[in-house]
């Protein structure tokens, strides 16, 4: 471990490195301010910035805009009462009232100083546990590989959805869609329809900008109205000063944060949104003086903010070490790991630990960074809220275009990019999800193959996948999670019907 | 809430695709493996899947449609100009994509992408109704700017990404 330490050192203090992690870390804190361009989103876009870059560089520059995303979505929730990223929804309860009482910079600071520390506790987390899960990982075959894709699959189309079904349907799609090209075992074209461009299959660049950049920005065209300005005075504020000593000062709400995020980020599906709203009802519990929150009280933006950055790292350990990501921005950072040329799962702990763990330093670069553009650029980030909406439709647009054109120069691709687009706002309109879809297609072909292959190697046997401990568990466990969340379903139906009936 | 009829239509489309792709995986060659499963048989198993789970979603919207239907009959032509106006500003969009993808090539990358930045943001202000507000004066003066702001635009984002990340672009 020690040596893939070093190594990894080597790897992220390089002056190009860190300029990367700056810069993305930078963009990353843009599009998190601005409301409806979300973490998945950011780094979709940023993709072709990566595309030459060595490894650890262009992950480095993804992490840092995963980061900064992250962080800045506190920025309009605090002066706008809107929060940028859906998991600052938590922000806005007690960051906005502390805006109006004239306290905004206050707030801000806060805000900046939890999200550092729950970054960088949540890095701790990363490094400890994604390692020993990796090595677990190592004794897997192709039935444990094929029930844990089911698991994937199950878990984020449990929670991605706005029902069991509809999370499922937008999995299998992905499933499907992964089906398009040279058949991985036989050889063989499907649905091809002749389109050389599609032999390899779907590229996941074009189906990633789709499914995130274009879904939104069709969402965005179709909500258009220039009656609704957010020009509508946000709070001014001159610097965010860094809170420390404040911070610190809320350690139980700092503690409950860097808990609530740490435990909900390693489970796949559980999202930000989830993790700040149970760290800020863990913190109201804990705090002696619960009657402040929701009033502009200090310890409800520590508790959120942290939990918001400790969540991404723990989202990170079950793609970095199994390669199944726990929600669609970790899912979108996978498909640029692979675009990277980097396989995430147990054996890139085995082949190339230099990189994995300067991925860990990487990610704990970017928080520093975060720390330190945010408190000096905040001026320049509450001018990002004041873009014109229709502006910013056109330049995502032009570089959703350059992302998916630059991959290999073809047109075809920008076919997809679009009908993904459809496809991604359709399904987001309709409660179905994107992030199934996305996992689907990564998940697609390590289903497909290991199914086959290990039907071939049990000679047509289909006991193995049941009876093999981990596959079985794998299985049970998504089994139980199927239950439950139908279980969940029916009763939130059965209460939505009752005031109804009555 | 009001229901969208978009929602039944969309599940139907997804049990339509659904029988469509299980029909066209079993056209596909029959090759025997060992172990048993072809390469039609993954396709055929997710389409058939897609499909059972797409028909009760068609069930309940529809029923949940026509429920909310029978509920709010007049009160939907009130608020029917709004979704007739996003319905447009949508419409307009994915054409303009479509065309720019088309001209991608052919204009080269300044040229589409300044020609589609106005246009886009031109056919915004006009469907929205936000342009027909303004003054004759101020109209001159908005288009200028949402000329300048294309050809910046493209210029700079063409010179930053071939000069600085050697990514190729369409002359």
């Amino acid at each position: 471990m020690l040596t893939g330490y070093i190594d990894g050192l080597g790897l992220v203090f390089q002056l190009g490195t860190l300029l990367a992690i700056a810069g993305g870390t930078f963009l990353g804190i843009i599009m998190g301010v601005l409301p409806g361009l979300t973490s998945a989103m950011a780094i979709a876009l940023l993709l072709p910035v990566t595309f030459g870059m060595p490894p650890v560089m262009g992950i480095g520059m993804l992490l840092g805009t995963l980061c900064g995303a992250g962080a800045s979505g506190s920025i309009p929730a605090i002066l706008l009462n809107i929060p940028g990223t859906p998991s600052s929804v938590a922000t806005t309860f007690d960051g906005f009232p502390m805006a109006q009482k004239g306290e905004a910079g206050r707030a801000l600071g806060l805000a900046i100083v939890a999200s550092f520390f729950g970054g960088v506790a949540s890095m701790v987390v990363l490094s400890l546990l994604a390692p020993p899960i990796a090595e677990f990982a190592l004794r897997f075959g192709a039935a444990e590989y094929f029930s844990l894709s089911i698991f994937g699959l199950v878990i984020i189309a449990s929670v991605a959805g706005k029902s069991l079904l509809k999370g499922l349907i937008a999995g299998l799609i992905g499933f499907f869609c992964s089906t398009i090209g040279t058949d991985p075992i036989a050889g063989v074209d499907r649905f091809t329809f002749g389109q050389l461009s599609l032999l390899t299959g779907i590229n996941l660049l074009p189906a990633l900008i789709g499914l995130f950049a274009v879904s939104q920005v069709l969402k965005d065209a179709f909500e258009y109205d220039p009656s609704n300005k957010l020009q509508n005075s946000p709070h001014k504020v001159d610097i965010a000063r860094p809170r420390f000593i404040e911070t610190l000062r809320n350690w139980r709400a700092l503690l409950v944060g860097i808990v609530s995020g740490s435990v909900v980020g390693p489970v796949p599906g559980a999202g930000g949104s989830i993790a700040s709203l149970v760290a800020y009802d863990q913190a109201r519990r804990f705090s002696k003086t619960p009657e402040k929150f929701g009033k502009g009280h200090g310890a409800g933006i520590v508790s959120v903010e942290s939990a918001n950055n400790a969540l991404l790292g723990g989202a990170l350990i079950p793609t970095l070490a199994l390669g199944i990501p726990g929600e669609a921005a970790t899912a979108v950072l996978l498909g640029g790991l692979m675009i990277q040329g980097v396989t995430p799962g147990p054996m890139l702990f085995e082949s190339q630990s230099g990189i994995i763990y300067g991925i860990f330093l990487a990610y704990l670069v970017a928080n520093f960074f975060m720390l330190i553009i945010m408190c000096l650029g905040i001026k320049l980030f509450v001018r990002v809220l004041l873009v014109p909406r229709k502006q910013l439709i056109s330049a995502i647009i032009v570089f959703c275009f350059i992302g998916v054109y630059g991959v290999d120069g073809d047109v075809f691709n920008l076919y997809i990019m679009l009908a993904f687009g459809l496809l991604g706002y359709f399904l987001n309109r309709y409660g179905f999800g994107t992030a199934p879809v996305i996992l689907g297609l990564i998940l697609g072909p390590i289903a497909e193959s290991n199914l086959r292959r290990g039907l071939q190697t049990f000679g047509g046997d289909w006991t193995p996948f049941f009876t093999r401990p981990i596959s079985v568990t794998f299985l049970v466990i998504a089994c139980g999670l199927l239950a439950l969340t139908l279980w969940q379903n029916y009763r939130t139906r059965q209460q939505d019907a009752a005031p109804d009936a009555a | 809430m009001a229901k969208d009829i978009g929602k039944p239509i969309f599940d139907l489309f997804l049990v339509v695709a659904s029988a469509i792709g299980f029909y066209m995986a079993t056209t596909l060659p029959a090759v025997s493996m060992a172990g048993g499963l072809s390469p039609a048989s993954f396709p055929k198993l997710i389409s058939g899947l897609i499909f059972v789970c797409a028909v009760p979603c068609l069930i309940r919207d529809s029923y949940e449609w026509l429920a909310a239907r029978r509920v709010r009959e007049g009160v939907t032509a009130l608020n029917a100009t709004a979704p007739k106006k996003g319905i447009l500003q949508w419409l307009t969009i994915v054409a303009l994509i479509i065309v720019y993808i088309n001209s991608f090539e052919r204009l080269g990358y300044i040229a589409s992408t300044a020609i589609f930045c106005f246009l886009n943001v031109v056919c915004l202000v006009i469907t929205s109704g936000e342009f027909q507000k303004l003054s004759n004066s101020r109209k001159l003066r908005n288009l200028a700017a949402y000329t300048v702001f294309a050809f910046t635009l493209s210029l700079v984002i063409y010179y930053v990404f071939t000069e600085l990340f050697n990514i190729p672009l369409p002359d």
